[in-house]
């Protein structure tokens, strides 16, 4: 059975120079050693290959015989989040955007970047830096990422009360499907309702409609001002901080939390952007406030560098779990994350404005046998009260083990339709939860 | 094309040409208290004027019931014509359409007798003296009393309760420790003329309003003389499409107003007011009159406007908790929205507590309580359940329709708030106050 | 007309008062804030509840005829207009707000509520609702879901997409569907932010739940006052290139302020200049002043004859008014005006407003421009009188110029006020077959019989082929 995927892939592997094909071995490091740890793929023979096109025809093209041999793709970036959208399995060829890198538009002062998918996140900063603008998205794991996997993933990160999630910070797209068409949906104006709004079809379908090849995406102006006061103390007296500081009218940018750490410490993070006056004033009134003093405030550069630092909190698990309920849960939600971070012997991050959290599992813990049931029991109490839970990373042997990705929502059939409409054979492999 | 649907059209093409007419932008669907209840854009102020719009296009005749039931159903309370963008008279135009939807098909026996009795001084006079004598009697305030807490007031039930809530409200309170004010009488050098429309309904069951008028424009320093041979001011007739009638009562009653040479026509029912100041358009194809008209329209102010010009001179304390409802004829027609809170600010010891909805019709609307009485009950106890939510102890308001209709509405509930016009309330400072002469208390 | 057996079980779903069958009564229903269009509906229908919506779009369905969704009917792409005889059903009665969540900041309401008394309501809680279309005191929130609305404040805060979190929506099947809810994290494809902007071509939102915001501490407006419009483009650009984030960038051109001085909304611009540039700021009171000095000093050095800022509340809501009500203050200029909604990349615009105003030169027209600067969303609106049958020519012509030149610039055909029945033949100016083929799909998914909105969007000589249509099933689950 493996040898008849890995017979079908061979004609997608013909698609391109052999310069732009990775097989076997190399394929698996790849695609696996990125952030260093082996193992994530079930067997050797489960990663037989990882193509480069660069160009969108070269996309079409593998497509295309994918259509025609029934070779199943997965659509990735640097690979970085190749557990969100699925796992390989025998026979999948893995296909890359990384040389499709170009920027194809950028004026400044319209505060929009169009460029290809596979322009690393890492360039799309230094790109913006010297004009004063951002992307202003904190993906999880966004610092190894592209723009295509992030728009793929549409996974958002804490700034999202604040600046929006990714899906309304995308434009427009240029995807080619699962059935092999080009579109170029949306556009690079921040203001567009011409037609239905494919666009946020895409963003967050990791991949499972299509291959995203260009992004057009809204910038903002880098604020004046970015502080952080950092708390600390015991999990339920910082959680009650949280839910304060996030109630109080005052603009707040982000709010994140850090549990479950040997010390038993929690930590709270409260980020503030803005013009410095603002920023001063927010600063001061939280201080005379909260009944906790910061035990430390870091301004500017130090501010933003903890910030990039902590984007990093996903990057190289096998496993993440993401809890999300409405945001005045948010104490029973972050003990139900603590509980499953103690059995999974992981840690707890969470965005208090959006009421989400998550959850990392240990690299040991990963591979334990009964990491499914522990997920089933949490997911029954988060579900129970009207949340939901899905996997944001789960690798190999872990996925396939879990084997579930969250609840399937009454919307389900419409999505397994239009699943159906954009690639009718079912040649790419990504699954959107 | 009748008579009446080419004076239609040319008031709209009037307004067309003029650039007032309707773009259809929709900014008045919400101000409308019916499309609020209906939801039917045909109740709209939008949508009764693409009705009339059709008939001028000889696409609709005006005798079709979709006509005749959402061009009756309009309140007239024109809260429609501020928030207008695009400055469409609408008041103008109802009034016209009526007559088109009358003429096309005649209006029920009941309205037109009502019509006919207020247009006509030897009818009116003996029916206002026998509603007089019925409240006397106290049977309408007991059978308010036994009817209250139940359904909506409509039809009989409501015109009994209106006819007792036009009685004078009981004693207001008073604060004994408060010593009355003794406050100088103002004197002013220049001091106009004013005539006072006493008005029909007003001089039939409101006669201490009136008196109260009088006396309160006196300590303001005006100069107020009686104007006989005045007549009812038209507005009923024309709300109801009879605009004959009104203009045959308006020509009277400039006549009546020149003879006494007044500055200022005084106005204590904004009803009256609205059409009063609406002189000039309604006989502007009267060659003889229009620029009479125009000059007497010119006169018209609200007894509020007048009073707030001088201040008002401060009279006694009136420890009440009061909540002012603005009726539509002087907010929306008159867009007097100031000078009654400044007299009601001017008055010691008072606590104004604001209305939630006080720009919405009370559903009174002229005669729309009898009319239309299922819809008008609705909106009418809406309004009551806005007063009761205030908490305060007496309703004031500026004009008898309201008074009666939201009097009726609170009587039946039982709560025993009084609805007060404005000047009684004032009269009432001022005689504790000592303004009169002999100080009360 | 609709068949008689139609009329009677619509009566028996809605009850008499909710069912509109009389010829002469339909006609009000025949245009929405677009005059231009004029199509007497089959029925009307104004449910009460998601139940009657289901049962009235069941029946409907059952007779093969066509369903127009309607809200407050102020939409200005004929969109909610009748084609064929369809059936109206109208949201109006359905005008609750079901639960303002204040700890979670969010709000469950029907889809008749009007978007301004959300805001009202919600003010209680310190909250708001931040999409603000300038006909927000009478839009319903259905329709804004329906056509995905912005308004002056979205440069900011963003359109109503990124506001809609829950959606209960009735198919043309009759069947219920939940999408999302309960806060914005859900599982699946972004069906929520699909259905937004469908202009009732997806089904009938029965139940939307939105995100509110805290109202803001403090709030400035500066109005700045030009003798040519290309310096308050300049004074647009600079203020972005400084990093200022204002929550409104609104330009009004000259003839625009005639228009709304002359009306009952007079702001009190100067009748004389060509261009007045509102900057809106809001925050806390600490950094405000500071960021309304820097925009006024850009301002100044762009060329500002004037800049004032507004002293108190009451000039505030005065200026917003000015802008807000210029459309209807139109009427004042012109007996008939079109309006185009063009959105063009910031950096174009001085020379898109050159390019307009030659074009209106060219032809012989007035073409008075408010627009949300800040987001390049320009609207265009040409003042004509259609009585004259070659005026309405020129204008035709012009339009279609004006909206060439904006597309050829980068930009789209709508920002705002949707495709509809106005603009589905400009659709083929900015997609291509192979677009245009997935959006009729996607539309298929929700309504495989074409029931919904049928004739709005997309250009009927686009429509798949056939025998290339994938199969799919019926109705949600």
């Amino acid at each position: 059975m493996i040898d008849a995927a890995v017979d079908r892939a061979g004609p997608v592997l013909a698609v391109l120079p052999e310069s732009q094909v990775l097989v076997a071995e190399t394929a698996r490091d790849w695609a696996g050693g990125r952030p260093g740890e082996a193992g994530w793929m079930p067997s050797d023979a489960d990663a037989p290959a990882v193509v480069f096109p660069a160009s969108v025809e070269e996309v079409a093209a593998l497509i295309r015989v994918a259509n025609e041999t029934g070779a199943r793709l997965l659509p990735a970036g640097l690979g970085s989040w190749l557990g969100a959208g699925g796992w390989t399995r025998a026979g999948e060829v893995i296909v890359s955007c990384m040389r499709l890198n170009a920027v194809q538009h950028y004026e400044p002062a319209d505060l929009t970047l169009t460029a290809d998918a596979g322009l690393g996140l890492t360039e799309v900063e230094d790109l913006l830096l010297p004009n004063g603008q951002w992307l202003a998205v904190d993906a999880p794991g966004a610092g190894a990422g592209t723009l295509g996997g992030m728009v793929a993933c549409g996974v958002s990160g804490a700034l999202q009360g604040r600046y929006g999630a990714i899906r309304d910070n995308v434009l427009g797209v240029d995807v080619v499907t699962g059935a092999g068409r080009v579109l170029r949906i949306g556009g690079r104006v921040v203001k567009n309702v011409a037609g239905y709004d494919l666009v946020r079809l895409f963003t967050g379908s990791r991949g499972s409609l299509g291959i995203i090849t260009s992004v057009s995406v809204r910038l903002f102006p880098r604020p004046e001002a970015d502080v952080t006061l950092c708390y600390v103390g015991g999990a339920g007296e910082i959680v009650a901080l949280a839910r304060n500081v996030c109630t109080s009218p005052l603009p707040i940018a982000a709010v994140e939390l850090e549990g479950g750490r040997e010390s038993g410490e929690t930590v709270c993070r409260v980020r503030l952007l803005g013009s410095g006056g603002e920023v001063e004033e927010v600063r001061s009134r939280l201080v005379d406030a909260a009944g906790l003093k910061p035990r430390q405030i870091l301004r500017a550069d130090e501010s933003a560098a903890l910030h990039g630092d902590r984007a990093a909190w996903e990057e190289g698990s096998a496993l993440v779990v993401r809890l999300a309920a409405l945001p005045d849960r948010l104490a029973d939600t972050f003990d139900r994350g603590l509980a499953l971070a103690g059995a999974l012997g992981g840690e707890v991050a969470a965005d208090a404005l959006g009421g989400v959290v998550r959850v990392k599992a240990s690299p040991d813990a990963a591979r334990d046998e009964d990491v499914a049931g522990e997920l089933s029991r949490a997911r029954e109490v988060v579900e129970a009260v009207g949340g939901t839970m899905t996997l944001s990373q789960a690798r190999g042997e872990v996925a396939a083990r879990a084997g579930w990705t969250g609840r399937r929502g009454s919307g389900t059939a419409l999505g397994d339709r239009i699943k159906k409409l954009f690639d009718p054979a079912s040649i790419l492999a990504a699954r959107c939860p | 094309m009748s008579a009446a649907v080419d004076s239609l059209a040319s008031a709209v093409r009037k307004q067309e040409q003029g650039l007032l007419n309707c773009v259809h932008c929709g900014f008045c669907l919400p101000a409308c208290p019916t499309y609020r209840r209906l939801g039917d854009e045909a109740d709209s102020p939008r949508g009764r004027l693409y009705l009339m719009q059709a008939v001028v296009e000889g696409r609709l005749d005006p005798g079709a019931e979709a006509f005749q039931t959402h061009i009756g159903r309009c309140l007239g309370c024109r809260a429609c014509e501020p928030v207008c963008p695009s400055g469409v008279e609408y008041g103008q135009l109802l009034e016209l359409a009526r007559q088109v939807g009358g003429n096309a098909r005649r209006p029920p026996v009941f309205s037109r007798v009502l019509l006919r009795v207020f247009g006509t001084a030897w009818l009116a006079r003996p029916a206002m003296f026998a509603g007089r004598v019925a409240r006397a009697t106290g049977l309408p305030a007991l059978l308010t009393r036994i009817m209250a807490g139940r359904r909506p007031p409509k039809g009989a039930r409501l015109a009994v309760a209106m006819l007792a809530a036009s009685a004078p409200p009981p004693p207001l309170p008073s604060r004994t420790e408060d010593p009355p004010a003794t406050v100088p009488r103002r004197l002013d050098a220049a001091k106009p003329t004013v005539g006072v429309l006493t008005g029909c309904v007003q001089a039939g069951l409101f006669a201490r309003v009136n008196q109260a008028t009088v006396r309160v424009l006196q300590a303001n320093g005006y100069h107020v003389v009686s104007v006989p041979n005045q007549e009812c001011c038209g507005a009923l007739h024309a709300h109801g499409g009879d605009l004959e009638a009104a203009r045959s009562l308006a020509r009277r009653n400039i006549v009546a107003f020149e003879a006494a040479r007044v500055d200022i026509v005084a106005m204590n029912a904004s009803g009256c007011g609205a059409a009063m100041a609406d002189y000039g358009s309604l006989l502007a194809d009267d060659e003889a009159m229009a620029s009479r008209a125009r000059a007497f329209a010119g006169k018209v102010r609200d007894i509020s406007q007048l009073l707030a010009d001088r201040g008002p001179v401060p009279g006694g304390t009136v420890p009440l908790k009061v909540t002012y409802d603005a009726p539509c004829h002087l907010l929306h027609a008159q867009g007097v929205a100031d000078p009654p809170s400044r007299v009601l600010d001017s008055i010691p010891g008072l606590e104004v507590v604001p209305l939630p909805g006080a720009a919405e019709c009370c559903g009174g609307a002229g005669i729309y309580g009898l009319t239309n009485p299922r819809l008008g009950g609705w909106i009418g106890s809406d309004k009551v359940q806005s007063v009761l939510g205030t908490g305060a102890s007496a309703l004031v308001t500026g004009n008898p329709g309201c008074m009666m209709q939201i009097g009726a509405g609170l009587a039946l509930t039982g709560a025993g708030i009084p609805v007060l016009h404005l000047v009684e309330l004032l009269d009432e400072s001022y005689r504790r106050g000592g303004l009169y002469g002999n100080a009360g208390g | 007309m609709v068949p008689a057996t139609l009329a009677k079980s619509l009566v028996g779903i809605c009850g008499r008062d909710g069912v509109i069958l009389d010829e002469e009564r339909l006609l009000v229903y025949e245009s929405d804030a677009l005059t231009a269009y004029r199509h007497r509906p089959g029925a009307v229908v104004l449910p009460r509840s998601t139940e009657q919506v289901q049962g009235a779009v069941r029946a409907v369905a059952e007779h093969g005829l066509p369903i127009v969704p309607r809200g407050a009917g102020t939409g200005l792409s004929g969109g909610a207009v009748a084609l064929d005889g369809a059936v109206v059903i109208g949201t109006a009665r359905m005008n609750r707000i079901l639960n303002i969540d204040a700890p979670n900041r969010r709000a469950v309401l029907q889809p008749g509520v009007i978007n301004a008394e959300l805001s009202e309501a919600a003010r209680v809680h310190g909250l708001y609702y931040a999409p603000d279309p300038s006909s927000q005191t009478t839009c319903t929130i259905g329709g804004n879901v329906a056509e995905n609305s912005g308004g002056p404040h979205c440069l900011k805060y963003g359109v109503t997409s990124r506001y809609v979190t829950g959606l209960a929506v009735v198919l043309a099947d009759g069947s219920l569907v939940k999408l999302g809810g309960q806060g914005r994290e859900s599982p699946g494809y972004d069906l929520v932010g699909l259905f937004v902007g469908s202009e009732g071509c997806f089904g009938i939102a029965t139940e939307i739940e939105v995100g509110l915001l805290p109202v803001p501490e403090g709030v400035r407006t500066l109005l700045g006052i030009f003798d040519r419009i290309d310096d308050a483009g300049q004074a647009v650009s600079d203020i972005v290139a400084a990093g200022l984030l204002p929550a409104a960038l609104e330009i009004i051109d000259g003839p625009t302020i005639r228009a709304v001085e002359d009306s009952v909304f007079a702001a009190g611009y100067p009748t004389d200049a060509e261009a007045a540039l509102v900057i809106e700021f809001d925050g806390m009171e600490a950094g405000l002043d500071h960021d309304v000095e820097r925009a006024a000093v850009l301002c100044e050095r762009a060329g500002a004859r004037e800049v004032r800022s507004a002293r108190d509340e009451d000039e505030r809501m005065a200026l917003w008014k000015g802008r807000k009500k210029a459309f209807g203050a139109m009427g004042r200029i012109a007996p008939d005006l079109l309006v185009q909604d063009a959105t063009v990349p910031r950096t174009t615009l001085p020379s898109i407003l050159r390019g307009i105003s030659d074009i209106g030169q060219r032809y012989d027209l007035v073409v008075a421009n408010v627009f949300h600067a800040g987001d390049g969303n320009l609207h265009p609106n040409i003042l004509f009188d259609r009585r004259d049958e070659h005026e309405l020519e020129r204008v035709e012509r012009a339009s279609k110029e004006i909206m060439q030149l904006c597309v050829d610039s980068g930009g789209t055909i709508t920002g705002e006020h949707g495709v509809g029945l106005d603009k589905k033949h400009h659709m083929e100016l900015i997609y291509g077959p192979d677009e245009l083929d997935a959006m009729w799909r996607v539309r298929r998914v929700f309504d495989p019989g074409g029931v919904m909105n049928p004739g709005k969007v997309l250009p009927e000589d686009t429509i798949p082929s056939e025998d290339t249509v994938l199969p799919v099933g019926t109705g949600g689950d």
